[in-house]
């Protein structure tokens, strides 16, 4: 009943029972009163003229003519009575039972004594006293006619009630029609579907203005929660790159200490190395040729050299090589020369797949260096598929760094760049490896396998040629190392 | 025979290069600091002049400008042990010696080497510098 529907039709019900019946008495208490009066009239107009016909039949003392229009009255009107009184005789002429025409009572009104008819009095003639006509009208077919009148109104006001009942529905269920239609779409839009229009059909001018106006704020709030979500999604991203810089920043930072670390030791590492080298060198001088003293010196000087390699590695990790030769080059020759010689290194049964694009731009590097760190990181893929099922992809091309990229690495600027990339499908690694895997000699080899210098190496090398190394791995899943080096051109154009 | 004065703060590194070169038949005075090898280089002159480029006081590279100022035809060799300066300056940004090797020779010098080099090496740079 709290429904718009059920209120109006409750009210309208409510209404109506008041109006109809108060509507009904006002009709039938007039009516009824003009058909009453109008039957009174009739029969006192009526009463009129006989009394005067008689009046005149009496007055020429003919007698019979007064009774035969007493009987004339009877049957050729609506009376149902009618008698003379003069003096002390009674003429009477009635369609009446004896005891009904004893009950004359005089009605001053219709329908009154209840009796079904009316009854009154006229004089006859100047003097009361000469005689006194006395009539009665059947009050019944007025009767029947006012309760078909009354009959009649009671239809028309329940037609009308019906006809007013059926417009309220009609009316309410254009107005709820649309108002369930906007609950539904609100509901939809409440539960997430916010791409729901709010646009109701409806020729009512206050559902069409409100839900217009629903529509426009359901669009301002869809603008609003897009723009946010962006908002987020860009805040979001932008702590993600910061983080990410700050890590990288770290790495690197932690890294340079190492290598300036390590170049320190190399370097008095070295001043003890000369002389050990040059004094061996002197000894065996003055030793014959083929004695044992002269061989075991000649292995000495050949340990000073492993020590020598081995600290120069060192001093490439910490990007103090003086050996490195600069030279703009073309890296995709470099990169073919690099490839055969690691297809000799490795076994053959290693599946080493290449993808050399021909149109990268030259870049400022030393080639040896170049073939030493693809050499490094071919080995280290071999060592991660571990003689298991897996292949190593040695690609090079030219990419564009966008600058939100450049933002998230400290070494990467905004430009073009020539990108190395070694992927392996082998054993892969976790975090904690991956943030310590470019220190000098971290291994994850068994003791005696490999130096632990392979990839400070080539983290040295790509340092040293103003680039950068980007590690993506997950263990299981093989690992991907990728090295961005600035085009020649690119150099060139920053330093003007 | 040509006149060769060596220049290292490393005792060790002097003595065995005044006996390489001896016996390869050069002339050989030796110097601990860059001061004393200028001082030598004044009194005595020489052909060739080896210096190591880090040394307390004046360094390699002052001693190769002063040298190459006064002495125009002496040939200059700097030796440096590679890496960085020391391991007790081991904070990022320490000089590397490579810096010092080729400012060396923008001062001048004519040819430099890293530590440690054999005995081959040494007198093939020597007799080109000398021819």
């Amino acid at each position: 009943m709290n429904t718009v529907g059920g209120r109006l039709v409750l009210m309208l019900l409510l209404i109506h029972a008041v109006l109809m019946p108060a509507l009904f008495v006002a009709l039938a208490a007039v009516i009824d009163r003009n058909i009453m009066d109008a039957f009174v009239d009739d029969a006192r107009i009526h009463g009129r003229i006989i009394g005067d016909n008689i009046e005149s039949a009496l007055v020429s003392g003919d007698g019979a003519a007064a009774e035969h229009m007493l009987d004339s009255a009877i049957l050729g009107g609506h009376s149902v009575y009618a008698a003379i009184q003069r003096k002390d005789e009674l003429v009477t002429s009635t369609m009446m039972s004896a005891d009904e025409a004893a009950q004359f009572k005089e009605d001053f009104g219709f329908g009154e004594n209840d009796d079904d008819t009316y009854y009154f009095s006229v004089p006859v003639g100047q003097n009361e006293e000469f005689a006194i006509l006395r009539l009665g009208f059947d009050e019944l077919p007025t009767q029947e006619n006012l309760a078909a009148v009354r009959r009649t109104i009671v239809l028309i006001l329940i037609f009308y009630t019906v006809l007013a009942l059926v417009a309220t529905g009609y009316l309410t269920s254009r107005i709820v029609r649309p108002l369930r239609w906007l609950r539904r779409a609100s509901h939809a839009i409440s539960a997430g579907e916010v791409d729901k229009g709010l646009k109701a059909e409806s020729e009512l001018i206050e559902i069409r203005e409100l839900s217009n106006d629903l529509e426009t704020m359901r669009g301002k709030l869809v603008g609003m929660n897009a723009r946010l979500q962006q908002e987020i999604a860009e805040r979001e991203q932008a702590e993600e790159d910061r983080r990410t810089l700050e890590r990288q920043v770290r790495h690197a930072q932690r890294l340079e200490s190492l290598g300036t670390l390590a170049g320190g030791v190399a370097h008095e590492f070295n001043n003890v190395l000369q002389p050990i080298l040059l004094y061996t060198d002197l000894a065996r001088d003055e030793l014959p040729d083929g004695s044992d003293a002269a061989a075991n010196l000649t292995r000495v000087m050949s340990l000073a050299k492993r020590a020598k390699a081995l600290s120069n590695q060192i001093l490439t990790f910490g990007r103090f090589d003086p050996e490195a030769e600069m030279d703009e080059t073309n890296l995709a020759s470099v990169v073919e020369e690099a490839l055969e010689m690691i297809r000799a290194l490795l076994p053959a049964t290693v599946d080493l797949r290449s993808e050399i694009s021909n149109d990268v731009g030259a870049v400022r590097c030393d080639p040896a260096q170049m073939k030493q760190l693809l050499v490094n990181l071919c080995n280290n893929a071999h060592r991660a598929l571990a003689g298991g099922e897996g292949h190593i992809e040695v690609s090079l091309k030219e990419v564009i760094v966008p600058a939100a990229f450049a933002s998230r690495y400290p070494r990467l600027r905004e430009g073009e760049y020539a990108v190395l990339q070694v992927v392996d499908t082998g054993c892969g690694m976790d975090k904690q490896i991956q943030e310590r895997v470019f220190e000098p000699f971290f291994t994850t080899q068994e003791i005696g396998e490999g130096t632990g210098l392979g990839l400070s190496v080539v983290h040295g090398i790509v340092m040293r040629h103003d680039g950068e190394i980007i590690l993506q791995s997950e263990p299981g899943r093989g690992s991907q190392f990728r090295i961005y080096l600035p085009l020649a051109s690119e150099e060139m154009g920053q330093l003007s | 025979m040509a006149k060769i004065i060596v220049i290292d703060d490393e005792e060790d590194i002097r003595v065995v290069l005044k006996q390489v070169l001896e016996r390869a038949g050069y002339d050989v005075l030796v110097a601990e600091s860059g001061k004393e090898g200028l001082k030598l280089m004044e009194q005595e002159g020489a052909d060739l002049v080896i210096t190591d480029v880090i040394m307390p006081g004046m360094d390699g590279v002052s001693l190769t400008r002063e040298i190459r100022e006064k002495f125009r035809d002496t040939r200059i060799l700097v030796i440096s042990g590679g890496g960085n300066v020391a391991p007790k300056s081991y904070e990022p940004g320490a000089i590397s010696t490579t810096a010092f090797l080729s400012s060396a020779k923008n001062a001048g010098a004519d040819q430099t080497m890293t530590k440690p080099f054999d005995r081959q090496e040494l007198m093939k740079i020597i007799s080109e510098l000398l021819d």
